[in-house]
């Protein structure tokens, strides 16, 4: 006996030693099996206590069930063996158990054993299908084989013959369960290779109903018997033999018994197999994508091989369905059929045409449908896949309520792959982390699902804004393409051009094809702005905003980060990351939608400006130069200036420019223009922009006693504020061009602080010009708006017009030190409604009640005031 | 020893780690974490429906470091998650009586 522990031993040593340099990878299971089942038939031969049951006539047979049974046995499987007896078991049945099965857990193996009659087997088989299934694996070893073929009839006359029907349902709830419990292996990252969906135990599961139902003993019989056919047969070995060898592996290097292929040995493995990295793939993801495969094709052959078993389970009753005819499609059981094979030979086109029905009528495809596309996907040649049908199909099958449900039989036949060979590229691909839970190509097809069912979500404004959009079919097939660059790195830019072309070819409208390379572009602009920049910093939302464009995108770009996120898995959406790209949604949609950037087109109006800016200065000013201050215009300047008054304004700057290095601070450009049509004057000031600028350029204005009509102020990016102030003509006597002189060194002086403005304008006791005796005077009005803009406090004032007032008011403001970064100045007869966007000091809005209240105070005792003033020197 | 806790806001969080693992800061929490503080929640008005953010997303960071690396510790936090906005964030700072090492059972500032 000890000669044959040892031979064991070292056949076992011998198999390992081949299996690890690559040998018998694909047949070890049934090497392994042969190893151990030659020990017991040897061991047997010698046993001194089957002698004696021998002799006792009691007689009995060695089976393997179970894995052992199916010969099925990898490197740290169970040996589960059965004891059968006829009628009762001997005392001697012990010894026989001490004699050749007790070295064996000497030697560490998992060894489990059971000792029945066969009456026993049978008894327990009917309460317990477990038991029956691991019966159903039996194979004969040793011993009377006329007990072992006893034991098989009577499976099948007295439990399999009554209760076929029973045990095919408790199959199918066992494949439910798996499911909750283990998962589908062929979606997961760290798959279960023997109970989870995909798995091992589905090939089971296809032998054991075949068996019960039609007495099929093994892969082969299903093609035989026609129930696969030759390329599924073909199809369903290689990979189970695949899955078998990585599960072999995964013993071997755990120690272990283990079906859970976990992360730390995955690299491991795909050493063990030869993968290779190559650029942008490491070796590991590319094993995960070929196991994924492997077990995406047990699982789809299982389904396709087990409810044909079931139908046949059901259809004992023997009432035919119904069918329907529906579009030239036949619908039974609510599932869609082709009217006949020969139909789609003729005519390839069925193909898309049926899962476009099936989405339209939320019906799935049959079994035997889902079998022709496979078998016909090679007749989708080229000219298939370059027509405009197929642009037009996906989009229908996109915006019905089907979408989900159908792409995934799309994807699960390989018919999207083979209609779009670049989503054939990404479908297995896996990202070794334990971020993304799925691999590209389900992950894309979940992200299509989460769009179809955000009506579900508990966050309505994620559903409302999806039915504000124009378009959603754009939204939706960036979704599905979103990560089709991710064969490498920097996968956004590489599926922005390959889905450029993927559209092109199937016939999408161009301005359509522009949105979805957009979305694609930046489909993770949102949430990296959101949790990697400072969304209270304006030029960071500004920036994001000028890429987007239009509120469209905008919304799109939101939904599309949110199912994106959610189909990643749970670590890559949670209520923190929505917090901070719900605010950065708002802001930007607040800027598209109020603010600077409301015009539909701002980024085409800036290069259109850019492109006017060149030709109309062809020449005059070199082009580095001109770049320098293209670059500093603010967007707002950009969208809100004529090209004209731009160049005007350029030429401006490089005498500015000039200045600037002189007198730095004092820099100052003051430019005069009469508008004849109007007959006002357009003043134009360039200067280094300080708190208080705007005051002291209406004050300088005010000491001359000009009115001030309008006036736009802007920041250049370097600091440069161009303020432009449209004033009243001086007046009669007084020649202009001589009173914009002297504003000029007004300003200068107050500039280099050489002047204080407010002295001076004291000592004229109140500008007086414009006195009006007599006439209402309104109370003077207000408001101060911290909700239209994120970014600024919004000051409003309604006051009656005079001479000075502009330069009362910002001197107010400059005082309770406001930064004023925009005007809105309008003059209608002789009211002012005035707006100001400003922070404070330190760059904020200005948000407390206090400080809000003592901003209109302010305002209103020296808007007050100065009424009074004007009212008395009126009266004298 | 000293336990460092700030709370920031998330885009700082690369330059907090830098600065601190340039004074030789061994290891640091992190988590994502939500409250208010004097900048309060906000309320959004999309078509009508009202959208009410409580709680502003922070990011929350623990160090324990020697007493005598704390005043280093609190410089580079504060100048890392600067941006003179209001949300920049506190730093509250706690004695830690000891601190074990679980893998050799070292202690102290051995342990850090």
């Amino acid at each position: 006996m000890q000669a044959l522990l040892s031979e064991l031993k070292a056949s076992r040593q011998a198999l390992m030693k081949a299996f690890r340099a690559g040998q018998e990878t694909e047949t070890f299971h049934e090497r392994h099996a042969a190893i151990v089942d030659q020990y017991f038939r040897r061991s047997l031969e010698e046993s001194a206590s089957r002698r004696r049951l021998f002799r006792g006539r009691s007689s009995f047979s060695i089976v393997a069930v179970g894995g052992y049974g199916r010969s099925e046995l990898c490197v740290r499987s169970d040996i589960d063996l059965l004891l059968l007896f006829a009628s009762r078991i001997p005392d001697e049945a012990k010894s026989l158990v001490q004699e050749i099965l007790f070295p064996l857990w000497d030697m560490g193996f998992d060894l489990g054993y059971a000792v029945r009659t066969v009456k026993d087997c049978v008894a327990l088989a009917k309460k317990d299908f477990e038991v029956l299934t691991s019966l159903l694996d039996a194979r004969f070893i040793g011993g009377d084989s006329p007990l072992f073929l006893k034991m098989v009839e009577s499976i099948e006359d007295k439990v399999l013959a009554k209760r076929r029907d029973h045990f095919a349902r408790w199959l199918r709830d066992t494949d439910i369960l798996r499911l909750e419990t283990a998962g589908d292996a062929s979606q997961r990252l760290e798959p279960d290779l023997k109970k989870g969906i995909g798995g091992l135990r589905d090939v089971h599961h296809m032998m054991w109903l075949a068996r019960a139902q039609h007495g099929l003993r093994n892969l082969r019989e299903l093609e035989t018997s026609g129930r696969l056919s030759h390329a599924e047969f073909t199809d369903l070995e290689k990979a189970v033999t695949t899955i078998r060898c990585v599960r072999n592996h995964l013993h071997d290097l755990s120690g272990r018994k283990n079906d859970r292929l976990t992360f730390e040995y995955q690299p491991g493995i795909a050493r063990r197999l030869a993968y290779s990295d190559q650029p942008g793939v490491p070796a590991v993801e590319r094993f995960l994508g070929d196991l994924h495969a492997a077990m995406a094709t047990v699982k789809s052959l299982r389904r396709v091989v087990t409810r044909a078993f079931h139908e046949q389970t059901g259809r004992r009753s023997g009432k035919e369905p119904r069918e329907k005819i529906s579009r030239g499609f036949v619908l039974r059981r609510n599932e869609i059929h082709f009217p006949s094979a020969t139909a789609v030979l003729e005519d390839p086109v069925l193909m898309l045409r049926i899962f476009e029905e099936s989405a339209r009528t939320g019906t799935p495809l049959s079994l035997e449908a889902q079998r022709l596309v496979r078998e016909f996907l090679p007749l989708m040649n080229e000219s298939f896949r370059t027509s405009a049908e197929v642009g037009k199909g996906l989009c229908g099958i996109l915006s019905s309520d089907g979408a989900a449900e159908t792409l995934d039989q799309m994807f699960e036949t390989r018919f999207l792959d083979t209609l779009i060979p670049e989503f054939g590229n990404i479908r297995d691909r896996v990202q070794f982390d334990t971020y993304h839970l799925f691999p590209v190509g389900r992950h894309s097809l979940e992200t299509v699902r989460a769009l179809k069912e955000v009506g579900r979500q508990k966050e309505i404004l994620l559903s409302s804004v999806y039915l504000e959009l124009q378009d959603s079919q754009v939204l939706l097939l960036a979704a599905l393409f979103h990560d089709i660059g991710k064969t490498g790195s920097n996968h956004a830019r590489k599926g922005e051009a390959l889905v450029r072309r993927m559209l092109q070819r199937v016939g999408l409208e161009p301005g359509r094809i522009e949105d979805v390379a957009f979305l694609v572009l930046h489909h993770l602009l949102l949430q990296e702005t959101a949790t990697r920049r400072d969304l209270t910093d304006e030029k960071v939302v500004v920036q994001c905003a000028r890429t987007i464009g239009t509120p469209d995108r905008l919304k799109m770009l939101y939904l599309l980060s949110w199912a994106d996120a959610r189909a990643t898995g749970p670590r890559a959406w949670n209520d923190w990351i929505a917090n901070l790209v719900q605010e950065l949604f708002f802001k930007v949609l607040h800027l598209l939608e109020q603010g600077e950037l409301a015009t539909p087109d701002a980024a085409k109006v800036a290069q259109k400006a850019w492109e006017d800016l060149q030709r109309q200065t062809a020449g005059e000013i070199p082009k580095d130069r001109l770049e320098k201050a293209f670059d500093a215009m603010s967007s707002r300047y950009i969208l809100n200036t004529q090209a004209a008054d731009m160049i005007r304004h350029v030429h401006l700057f490089e005498r500015y420019s000039g200045r600037l290095a002189l007198t730095e601070r004092a820099a100052l450009i003051v430019d005069a223009r009469k508008d004849e049509a109007v007959g006002c004057w357009e003043l134009t000031f360039l200067a280094q922009d300080r708190p208080g600028l705007f005051s002291m350029i209406a004050g300088a204005l005010t000491l001359n006693r000009i009115n001030i009509l309008s006036s736009d102020i802007y920041t250049w990016r370097n600091r440069t504020a161009v303020d432009v102030f449209r004033v009243e003509d001086p007046g009669p006597g007084r020649v202009p061009e001589e009173v914009w002189q002297k504003v000029e060194q007004d300003l200068a002086k107050t500039l280099e602080g050489k002047l204080s403005l407010s002295e001076r304008l004291d000592q004229k006791g109140g500008p007086s010009v414009l006195r009006r005796p007599g006439r209402p005077t309104r109370i003077p009005e207000v408001r101060v708006e911290n909700k239209v803009s994120d970014f600024f406090t919004l000051i409003e004032v309604f006051a009656n017009d005079r001479v000075g007032l502009l330069y009362e008011i910002t001197r107010e403001l400059t005082a309770l030190d406001l930064d004023i970064r925009i005007a809105r100045i309008s003059t209608k007869a002789d009211q002012v409604a005035d707006v100001f966007y400003v922070r404070d000091a330190g760059g904020q809005k200005v948000e407390g009640a206090e400080e809000i209240e003592a901003i209109r105070d302010a305002l209103k005792i020296r808007l007050a005031q100065d009424g009074n003033r004007i009212e008395q020197v009126a009266s004298i | 020893m000293k336990k460092i806790e700030a709370v920031i806001k998330p885009f700082a969080l690369d330059a907090v780690k830098e600065g601190l693992s340039n004074l030789g800061v061994q290891g640091m929490t992190v988590s994502e974490v939500k409250g208010f503080g004097r900048q309060r929640g906000h309320r959004e008005v999309y078509r009508g429906a009202e959208y009410q953010v409580d709680f502003v997303s922070k990011l929350k960071i623990e160090v324990v470091a020697a007493s005598s690396l704390v005043p280093e510790v609190v410089d580079a936090i504060k100048e890392k998650a600067w941006t003179g906005q209001i949300g920049d964030g506190k730093i509250f700072i706690y004695p830690v009586e000891e601190v074990i090492r679980i893998r050799t059972g070292e202690t102290g500032e051995d342990a850090l």
